[in-house]
């Protein structure tokens, strides 16, 4: 098996990394460099809870190989607030109730902010299509639409 | 203890969720998260490829000599059994594998993939055996025997298996007289349903770490519900003290029940006894997690019903065969529970029901959000609208006529307390506009609304116990300790609530001591049943009013005043005969000078408080008769409008309705964020799920083939509304409604779709193929 | 089905240019593969049905994330562009609306910021929802193999499920579709089991588009997805729609032929019998739709 040095931002850190060809972005963020906010939650790619943007654009972590991340961009929930101050759509999803268990909660979130930075206004069937890819069990849903509306509107 | 005459506040508020920042910013922590360093080892466990089959032979000496391979163990290790209600099963399984993923040998290894390897490397000899699939089949007299030595095994007082047969448990209705009263019925509805097993679909999967040091003290950390009774059930497999083990319980990441009892947790630790020191991580796939830790049981329902020619309900006949799979010593209680459940909400004088809990060799089924609430309801709320039907009558006016109201007497011979189920059917036959029907959005679409009613008692022993602590610090705030899990639900946000009220605190002030953790945290039975609100609220309300009479009692003493004049307002004592005032912050910890000034009152406060409820009685074995069956019962009701498609038989939801009597509201937002989810969730198993299984194998254990409900497949809207007759024993009035929101949704959906093109199906998921080929039958598309 | 934990062991291989990755790929037949976006190769290779030692990662060669449309030539996208950027595509959305329309389809926002059309093509899965679009609207691979650059025309490209006529040391630069004709009309319709996501249990492709050789005044074509081992064109849905003025006669005529020509199976997504019957439904839906286009015009 071949191995690699890559380097890659992450939340706009510099991070350098060891990695294996087979170590997904999800095992790099999880197991190597300890950002433990991306959940596992299916390994093939269906349920979004590994949900990272990956050079501006939404990925599955779980399908991307750690080695081609050299030289990325990667934001995940960690680096969603700035300096303690919550992006509007992380304060939008707690006021409206949109957090229960909160495992899916931080795919949600980036593919939520992913929809908001390329469409600013979405309309309620562009936000349920921009989360299609992302389960949750908890909620129905309907809060989280609401607070991707309501994030537009911050 | 009912606090209704005291200001509530927080209570009644929608405070927000305590855990919600960490949630967004992702540092809530969760047990695939937590860091163990180096030391850590992995496990994978070698399954069963069989459903049914004599285990010959294990030979893991290969495995064990691999590189990196720190343990290899097999049910010869573990000889004890281990189980809830019923002790029928092993840790790792012993002499026969009975379903595919049966865990046969576990491995602990420095990595993943080295655990992996190792399992190719076990030989196992397998006697392959025919399987019994089917739970009609398991419980006849020409099944072969899956668990022949039944009879010995260590049972709960209350559940009744039948000696050499595949059924570990028996529950029986006989009230009134039924054989005679279909003579007086106007109609008469016979139906059969086949309900499949369906899984709870956790987006975060199992996962448990154990760790065994020197002295043999076990610690289990993982995603757990029960941390309590995982360390009473693992112990008691393991001939150890309880006391020798202990459960820390991190953040929940989805529940609804798979991670209650034990499933896959005593893998870990089983592993972990031959690794003294080093910590064991098992982390299931996510196939894994479709069909090895917990499923929903399947069932095949007979249900006949007969009422007068005014609808009135005379005589109900049920025969449940519950496909409850390789090991029942959780499952038994769903058949028991649905037994006295069996009527459904309504007050029906003659019942015989037979509910049998059956092994089969398909994968364990557990509890599920509804405890078999959802797979009753699911026929029997269609056979309530097809004999309205039979009578003419409107199917809302049949249910007004026959649902349960305070006094009426019960499927048990008990009597129901005071309930709000005719509120919750009137407003949500409002709110979905009940007997008007809308023009369908387009010309090959049909429009139908449906309804359903429901209602659950918590299913648990009679003297299941909540207990809860107290403390305040030197700055006045409190900390609450539980023993009760959050899964999303919002447990900790109402225990700080009811916490800060019956102590007299700013809701702010409270925080509640997490993670979970036997050593410090006190005792509760299991977070199941939607008991905690009631349940751990009682005993967190009687920690805090504890504390408060310690606090009270030391300032009275300190200020010669009468206790009846003193009370704690956010955060303040004050008196209301002196006007005199003091910061609970200046009280807590040091105490008070007594009132000469010569020495010191009271100390530091800790409060405690416990509940368990006295007053449930058994019930006949022969009848299923008794005083006082269930602590009480949380009712409510369900409607949904939808829409068929006639070319495709896809079905639209378009919106909900859907109303709940909760007793009090802790947290109206999280209430009504509970009965959505519930909905939806119910949807979902009514729409696309189903543990697809052929002769014991699952074929499709992934999200490609089992779908869920996604934000594409939600109605625009749910309405979701409160009803309040309050719990005479619940905090403020409060009872519980974690589950019940899901128990009505598959029967209003499938009543809709009568509405709609006049078909039944047999049962859930009602896919588009299923519609479609059933409205091809009836000619209702060519 | 015994899905792992991880992905098996592999070399990466990140080849400089074409020539040095199609010699590796050749040299290296039956152990290496390429790949673009990996969406259903990690997928297979986590469940062991696929265990190639190397990979060979080709989207950073010269062109592959370009997507050029010239008004003479037509439209060429590069394999390594992402369906998301085609559905975005202003010169795609105005002349190959199609395309976009079936690339929108396809799974969720992450999986497609990776999944790329070629790649969709390459996996040559009978399910694929841009495929039929593409076979449609004339669709030719541009291959850079061991012998040189060729093209392959798609409607001879698929063998089989999951097979198709690449060879070791093959790889698809870019997928090229000449320029429509003028007026064209398309529809795709995918029924799935949610609302959105899913796979196709049956993909209708129609398109249409005004033709004055043919009695009709309109030429259509149909392309089946998840109905046969291959994706499918009904090429009698041509000749039928062609032959007579356009009526509900020639477009239950069109979709009777589309269920006569597909072969369903059964299996745990839907039984054949059903398919057959939905092939018709749609095939006649998505027919219909396009004739309601063509007429607007």
């Amino acid at each position: 098996m071949s191995f690699h040095r890559i380097s890659l931002t992450i939340n706009g850190e510099l991070e350098r990394a060891d990695v294996s060809a087979n170590m997904t972005l999800l095992d790099l963020l999880r197991e190597t460099l300890v950002y433990t906010g991306t959940k596992n939650g299916c390994s093939a790619g269906e349920c979004g809870a590994c949900t990272v943007m990956m050079d501006g654009e939404p990925v599955n972590s779980c399908l991307v190989l750690a080695v081609e991340c050299d030289g990325a961009e990667i934001l995940t929930v960690e680096g969603l607030a700035k300096d303690s101050k919550l992006d509007p759509i992380q304060e939008a999803i707690m006021e409206a109730g949109g957090v229960q268990c909160g495992f899916c909660t931080p795919g949600i979130l980036i593919a939520s902010r992913a929809l908001l930075d390329r469409n600013p206004n979405p309309s309620t069937s562009e936000i349920r299509a921009a989360l299609v890819g992302n389960l949750c069990r908890c909620t129905g849903y309907l809060r989280i639409i609401e607070a991707v509306q309501e994030a537009a509107r911050l | 203890m009912v606090l209704s005459e005291k200001e509530a506040r927080p209570v009644g508020e929608s405070k927000p969720r305590l855990d919600a920042r960490e949630k967004v910013t992702g540092a809530a922590v969760f047990g695939d998260d937590i860091q163990f360093g180096n030391a850590l080892l992995h496990a994978r466990i070698l399954r069963s490829p069989h459903p049914h089959a004599r285990i010959i032979s294990i030979n893991t000496e290969k495995a064990a000599a691999m590189p990196g391979v720190k343990a290899v163990v097999t049910g010869e290790d573990f000889p004890g059994y281990i189980g809830l209600y019923l002790l029928d099963r092993h840790i790792f399984a012993r002499e026969r594998a009975r379903y595919v993923g049966d865990p046969i040998a576990g491995v602990a290894a420095t990595s993943e993939v080295t655990a992996e390897e190792a399992l190719d490397l076990i030989e196992v000899e397998y006697e392959v055996l025919e399987p019994v699939v089917d739970a009609e089949y398991g419980a006849s007299p020409e099944s072969p025997l899956l668990h022949p030595r039944l009879q010995e095994y260590q049972v709960a007082s209350f559940i009744l298996p039948q000696a050499n047969s595949n059924i570990s448990n028996y529950f029986k209705i006989r009230k009134g007289d039924t054989e005679h009263a279909w003579d007086k019925c106007a109609a008469i509805v016979e139906r059969k349903y086949r309900i499949p097993h369906i899984q709870h679909v956790p987006i975060e999967p199992h996962v448990a770490v154990a760790k065994v040091d020197e002295s043999g003290e076990i610690t289990l950390w993982g995603s757990s519900q029960s941390p309590f009774a995982q360390r009473n059930l693992i112990a008691q497999a393991l001939g150890i003290s309880q006391s020798d083990m202990r459960v820390i319980a991190p953040y929940v990441g989805g529940g609804f029940g798979s991670k209650a009892g034990v499933s896959m947790e005593s893998l870990a630790v089983a592993i972990a006894m031959k690794v003294k020191g080093r910590p064991v991580k098992l982390l299931l796939t996510r196939e894994e997690e479709f069909f090895t830790a917990f499923v929903r049981q399947g069932l095949i329902a007979y249900f006949k019903m007969g009422c007068d020619e005014n609808g009135k309900l005379l005589a109900m006949q049920n025969k449940f065969y519950w496909d409850a799979g390789a090991y029942t010593e959780y499952g038994v209680n769903i058949t028991r529970a649905s037994g006295y459940s069996s009527t459904g909400p309504y007050e029906v004088p003659n019942v015989t029901t037979d509910s049998y809990c059956v092994y089969t060799n398909h994968p364990v089924g557990g509890p599920m959000r509804g405890f078999g609430m959802p797979e009753m309801h699911a026929g029997l709320e269609q056979c309530i609208d097809e004999l309205a039907a039979e009578i003419g009558m409107d199917q809302v006016e049949f249910r007004r006529r026959n649902c349960l109201r305070d006094g009426s007497i019960l499927v048990t011979g008990s009597k129901m307390h005071p309930t709000g189920l005719l509120q919750c059917l009137e407003k949500t036959a409002e709110a979905i506009g009940w007997g008007h029907k809308d023009e369908p959005s387009a010309a090959n679409k049909r429009r139908g609304k449906g309804l359903a009613l429901m209602w659950k008692a918590p299913a648990m022993p009679p003297n299941a116990g909540s207990s809860a602590w107290v403390e305040l610090a030197e700055d006045g705030r409190v900390t609450v300790g539980v023993g009760g899990q959050d899964l999303g639900q919002g447990v900790f946000t109402v225990a700080a609530q009811m916490a800060a009220a019956a102590l007299g605190v700013p809701y702010e002030w409270v925080h509640v001591a997490t993670p979970l953790d036997t050593r410090y945290s006190p005792y509760e039975w299991q977070t199941v049943a939607s008991r905690l609100t009631w349940s751990l609220g009682n005993a967190v309300v009687n920690a805090a009013k504890d504390a408060r009479k310690q606090i009270l009692d030391m300032v009275a003493e300190s200020w010669d005043e009468e206790i009846d004049h003193l009370d704690i307002l956010n955060g303040m004592v004050v008196s209301y005969k002196s006007e005199r005032e003091m910061p609970l912050k200046d009280i807590v910890i040091y105490g008070l000078p007594k009132p000469d000034d010569q020495g010191w009152i009271g100390g530091p406060v800790i409060g405690r408080g416990k509940f368990m409820p006295d007053y449930v009685t058994g019930l006949d074995p022969e009848t299923g008769q008794g005083e006082r069956a269930v602590v009480h019962y949380t009712t409510g009701a369900q409607a949904v409008e939808l829409e068929v498609d006639l070319d495709t038989g896809q079905i639209a939801i378009l919106r909900g309705a859907s109303a709940f009597d909760v007793g009090k509201a802790i947290n109206p937002e999280m209430v009504l964020a509970q009965i959505e989810g519930g909905f939806v969730q119910g949807m979902s198993s009514a729409l696309f799920e189903k543990l697809d299984l052929k002769d014991g194998y699952v074929q499709n254990p992934s999200f490609v083939d089992y779908r869920i409900a996604t934000s594409s497949d939600v109605p625009d809207g749910i309405q979701a509304m409160i009803v309040e007759v309050p719990q005479d024993d619940g905090p403020w009035g409060a009872r519980g409604v974690g589950e019940h929101s899901m128990v009505p949704t598959a029967p209003a959906i499938a009543n809709a779709i009568y509405d709609a093109v006049g078909i039944r199906l047999d049962g859930p998921p009602f896919t588009a193929e299923k519609v479609y080929l059933k409205m091809l039958e009836a000619g209702v598309v060519k | 089905m015994n899905a792992y934990p991880k992905l098996p062991e592999f070399d990466y291989i990140k080849p400089d240019s074409y020539q040095e990755a199609s010699q590796f790929l050749a040299s290296h037949a039956g152990e290496a593969r390429p790949f673009i976006g990996g969406t259903d190769l990690f997928v297979q290779m986590r469940d062991r049905t696929c265990k190639p030692k190397y990979l060979v990662d080709i989207k950073g060669l010269e062109g592959m994330d370009l997507i050029t449309f010239d008004q003479a030539r037509g439209l060429t996208i590069g394999a390594g562009v992402n369906m998301n950027r085609v559905i975005a595509d202003a010169d795609i959305r105005d002349r190959y609306r199609l395309l976009a329309d079936a690339a929108e389809s396809v799974a969720s926002y992450q999986l497609r910021s990776r999944a790329s059309i070629v790649g969709n093509i390459c996996n040559a899965s009978p399910a694929g929802d841009t495929i039929g679009a593409c076979l449609l609207l004339d669709g030719v691979l541009n291959v850079f193999g061991e012998s040189g650059e060729r093209q392959e025309p798609l409607k001879t490209f698929f063998l089989g499920p999951g097979k198709t006529r690449l060879q070791p040391g093959d790889i698809v630069t870019a997928i090229h579709f000449p320029l429509p004709p003028n007026n064209m009309k398309g529809s795709y319709i995918k029924l799935g089991r949610n609302q959105l996501s899913d796979l196709a249990i049956v993909g209708v492709t129609a398109l249409g588009y005004p033709e004055s050789s043919v009695e009709s005044g309109y030429w259509f074509k149909l392309a089946l997805a998840s109905v046969a081992p291959i994706p499918l064109v009904v090429d009698r849905v041509g000749e039928i729609m062609g032959h007579d003025p356009i009526s509900e006669a020639s477009l239950q005529q069109a979709a009777g032929a589309a269920m006569d020509t597909c072969t369903p199976i059964d299996d745990v997504r839907g039984s054949a019998r059903y398919r057959k019957i939905m092939v018709r439904n749609l095939s006649y839906k998505a027919l219909k739709d396009v004739w309601g286009q063509l007429s607007e015009d």
